[in-house]
């Protein structure tokens, strides 16, 4: 291998870091989830992907700027947030582990129909910022719309783990995830920090679909399989339950992605991302951050 | 202060509470003894709102309990220091604290109450940084007391905080309910250790099987034969 191709080799992988950022946000969400409910959503990337659609439709016709399109998929991710608890969650029997595995099954399906029927399942082109904006460093080139998304991404992780360890509400999901009963105790409603979480991880996952548009210049419901396996194994790798892990999982896992895609071609990566995960099952199950606090 | 009356709970057809009715008077130290799977932990369960009887009532000065949410029955002014005291062990001991005044929005005073809780419980200050899954077991039932004590509750009920810990720290844990208790608040006790409950309780009441079998003072529970034999394994000698 000669110089030329280390270099892109570098490039690639730091290309696929700065993706990540959106992996690390998806895993964010599926772990928080989990942590209040321990129950996994199925639908989350969907309706992530969802919201970004959302916003792409909110402003159709209105020469919006590409800010506030970001700004409306937020919004959007959090309406469908609190939707996907209303109908996968709130009203299926908790008890039964394998109720809402199926409830958000449904409605990732779902979700991707209602994208596929109303946009005749044709791609559409998503605004990114600073897409024209390329920084060199070196002998390689930073491109300014990844960076712009990595950006986000880390601005979105400090404000949640403000909000986690800052803030009253903070307080409270954390004594949910912890310890429901003793939460009960303590006068916290599990119900309204479940909505709470729901809302907060939709409008991650909006953040979060807004930046996949962006970073690949469009739209198309082929994302959500993908999105959805990904910040599973993220979640996974990470350790179920651990904001930190699921950051470092993210940005690992999209560095690695474009490493093996630069070696291996592109139809051979997801392969060893898989291989990579049946590691983690086999030597370290518990992830990076394994969440050892017992919940009785 | 807190009067139950008749009240029925079960999990699923089995009833565990049978219409259980008793009285926990004003400033007073109220014991409820009895065997494993009385029904005990059902009842401080069903008071606190975490689970919904059958029939029956809970009434806290006059109001009625039963049909509110755990957050408005503390609201109210009972806690629960649960069984095996359910700490959060992920959050800081302070954290802690501060869960428990969840329902209060009184910032300057949560904070006076906090300095109270270090100066009755000074190792809890010395750990206020310190996550509350890693310290002992004495130490986190104290913690559970403060906790429950952080929404400044009309009724403190205790559900075996003495379980599992050493005859030293059990000492150390009834001395403080009596230290409550003379500071004017009123406890409902749920315990096992019969011999450490007659030091401290005003009034008993013994549970099985989901029914009250027995109520009394100290002097008529040490009277008794059946308790005797049963929960103070000393034999009188009939005379
Ligand atoms: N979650 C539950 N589901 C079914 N039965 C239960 C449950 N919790 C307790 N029980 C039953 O209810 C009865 C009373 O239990 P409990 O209130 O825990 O007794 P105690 O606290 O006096 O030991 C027991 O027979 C127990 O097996
Ligand atoms: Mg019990």
């Amino acid at each position: 291998m000669d110089l030329l191709d280390l270099i892109d080799a570098v490039q690639s992988v730091a290309d696929g870091v700065l993706f990540g950022a959106t992996y690390a946000l998806l895993g964010i969400g599926f772990t928080l989830i989990f942590g209040v409910m321990h129950k996994l959503n199925l639908s989350y990337a969907a309706a992530s992907i969802g919201a970004a659609y959302a916003s792409l439709l909110i402003l159709a016709g209105i020469e919006a700027p590409a800010i506030f399109v970001f700004l409306m998929a937020a919004v959007a991710g959090g309406v469908i947030g609190g939707l996907v608890y209303l109908i996968a969650f709130k009203f299926i029997p908790l008890a039964n582990p394998l109720a809402t595995l199926m409830s958000t099954v449904g409605l990732l399906l779902l979700i991707d129909e209602i994208i596929v029927h109303s946009t005749a399942g044709v791609p559409l082109n998503y605004p990114a910022l600073f897409s024209d904006v390329i920084i060199p460093m070196g002998p390689f080139n930073l491109r300014g719309d990844l960076i712009f998304v990595f950006a986000l991404g880390c601005v979105c992780m400090v404000v949640l783990l403000l909000l986690l360890y800052r803030t009253k509400l903070g307080l409270a999901t954390r004594a949910v995830s912890q310890q429901p009963i003793a939460s009960e105790l303590c006068g916290i409603s599990i119900t309204h920090v479940n909505v709470l979480t729901f809302v907060l991880t939709g409008v991650v996952g909006g953040i979060a679909g807004a930046m996949t548009g962006a970073a690949i210049g469009m739209l198309s419901p082929l994302l959500s399989l993908p999105l959805t396996v990904k910040g599973l194994i993220v979640t996974v790798i990470g350790g179920l339950g651990s904001i930190p892990g699921a950051i470092i999982a993210g940005l690992v896992v999209g560095g690695l992605e474009n490493f093996f895609q630069f070696f291996r071609g592109v139809s051979e990566r997801d392969l060893y991302i898989m291989l990579l995960l049946f590691a983690f099952l086999i030597f370290r199950p518990g992830g990076i951050f394994p969440t050892t606090a017992g919940r009785d | 202060m807190l009067d139950v009356s008749d009240l029925v709970t079960a999990y699923g057809k089995i009833e565990a509470l049978k219409g259980v009715s008793l009285h926990v008077e004003s400033e007073k130290i109220t014991c409820l003894l009895g065997p494993n799977g009385a029904g005990k932990t059902t009842l401080m369960m069903t008071i606190a709102g975490i689970l919904q009887p059958r029939r029956g009532s809970i009434r806290l000065g006059g109001t009625e309990l039963v049909g509110l949410s755990p957050a408005r029955i503390v609201a109210r002014g009972v806690a629960l220091v649960p069984e095996n005291r359910l700490v959060f062990p992920q959050m800081s001991v302070l954290e802690n604290l501060l869960a428990g005044a969840y329902q209060r929005s009184d910032k300057a005073e949560i904070n006076v109450d906090v300095e109270r809780m270090y100066t009755r419980f000074p190792h809890l200050r010395e750990r206020h940084q310190q996550l509350a899954g890693t310290l002992s077991g004495g130490e986190q039932q104290m913690l559970a007391v403060a906790r429950a004590l952080m929404s400044r509750p009309r009724v403190l009920l205790m559900d075996e905080p003495s379980l599992g810990l050493a005859p030293l720290v059990v000492a150390e844990i009834f001395s403080i309910i009596s230290e409550l208790n003379r500071d004017g608040t009123t406890i409902f006790l749920v315990e096992q250790n019969a011999h450490m409950a007659l030091q401290v309780a005003h009034q008993f009441f013994l549970m099985e099987q989901g029914r009250i079998t027995f109520k009394g003072t100290p002097g008529q529970l040490a009277e008794d034969e059946v308790i005797q034999r049963a929960y103070l394994g000393t034999r009188r000698t009939a005379g």
